[in-house]
């Protein structure tokens, strides 16, 4: 095993011994540091948890959901210096966690919470300007074949729970009374969109995220339409276009003769 | 089911779409978490602006000490009763009626 491997799992390991070969400057007890170095290791990542996971974290409660914080940061430490995506494993981890399986929406809650930090430092890209959108309209015949790129920043979360809901009751001023409102066993997809620099989350139709998926996956704006209705005859084509340069999500659009970004 | 949308139908979605935004206002069924704010209101781009504590350096000056004073909590946690919302938060199958973390206590015990 490598010095820097023992280093690391004497880190990551309470009551671990400390590191063969360690000095310190002053005399003072190498054992002593270490510890206090350990449990630095270990606060900042579970304070990184609740920075990035705060909706999660009320739900559970602060002391539940550190000590969670602390089984996940031991068993998956960062894999890079930057702590601001830490954490893209937590929700799969909660949603194995035994203690926390009588909350089922609790890993999709944190599903979306990191599908915000990652909306929050995606790149950025400029959104198509509502008079070239408008100029599709002057060649109807192609409008069908046209194809849209997203913002980088657009996720969506299919969620058999009412994550978007929860979500928003947690940022309400009466929490408890907005909660009241809310059945966690409705079934919500969640739009994720960065609009300036801002995250914002929209409840969206199944026909609308089944349309979205299809711009997506790079299918033309006739057949993903197409698409949103046969997933859900409900689907409002004009509200989801609306919603979506109103955000700023489209981006770029292809036609058949040009690019236009 | 394989409906086919003429390019009339599509120019129409579009055209109804052009017409929501331009007014600047959403469609009510966006819901609460819809903000409606007009594009024309972007916001300049400030790269110091970041979620509260994301930053790769907390190891930096005048933090070694700052995890001494915080001991975390230990394993014990776990027997503690829950104080987050999921208490409040409707749960049909709960005999409470609200969602509970008790599950964990029983394990903890068996």
């Amino acid at each position: 095993m490598s010095a820097h491997q023992i280093f690391s799992d004497a880190l990551l390991t309470d009551g671990a011994a400390c590191p063969p070969g360690l000095t310190t400057w002053n005399q003072s007890d190498p054992e002593r540091r270490f510890a206090v170095y350990r449990n630095n290791v270990i606060v900042s990542l579970i304070d990184a948890l609740a920075d990035s996971f705060p909706v999660t974290q009320e739900l559970v409660g602060e002391e539940f959901f550190r000590a969670m914080a602390r089984v996940f940061a031991r068993a998956h430490p960062p894999r890079t210096p930057v702590l601001a995506c830490y954490g893209e494993l937590f929700p799969g981890f909660i949603e194995a966690f035994p203690p926390a399986a009588s909350l089922a929406y609790l890993a999709d809650v944190a599903r979306l919470e990191m599908l915000r930090v990652q909306a929050f430092h995606a790149a950025d890209a400029e959104a198509l300007g509502v008079d070239r959108i408008a100029a599709l309209l002057a060649d109807e015949t192609q409008l069908g074949e046209c194809r849209f790129s997203l913002q980088p920043s657009l996720g969506m979360l299919r969620s058999g729970y009412a994550v978007a809901s929860l979500w928003a009751a947690h940022q309400a001023q009466d929490c408890a009374a907005a909660l009241g409102e809310v059945d966690p066993l409705t079934a919500e997809t969640a739009l994720v969109l960065r609009v300036g620099l801002e995250v914002e989350i929209f409840r969206i139709s199944t026909g609308a995220a089944c349309f979205i998926d299809q711009l997506l996956q790079g299918l033309a704006f006739g057949p993903a339409a197409e698409q949103g209705l046969a997933a859900d005859a409900e689907f409002d084509l004009a509200s989801t276009l609306g919603l979506l340069i109103q955000g700023g999500a489209l981006c770029a659009v292809t036609t058949h003769r040009s690019t236009t970004s | 089911m394989n409906k086919t949308l003429t390019a009339t139908t599509l120019a129409i979605a579009l055209g109804a779409a052009l017409t929501t935004v331009s007014v600047g206002t959403y469609a009510a069924s966006h819901g609460g978490a819809a903000k409606g704010e007009p594009m024309a209101m972007e916001k300049e781009h400030c790269y110091g602006v970041a979620l509260k504590g994301k930053n790769d350096c907390k190891a930096g000056a005048g933090t070694s000490c700052a995890g001494t004073s915080k001991m975390d909590h230990q394993s014990n946690a776990w027997s503690a009763v829950p104080k987050g919302s999921c208490e409040k938060t409707a749960s049909k199958t709960s005999p409470t009626g609200f969602g509970q973390l008790m599950e964990f206590k029983a394990k903890m015990a068996g």
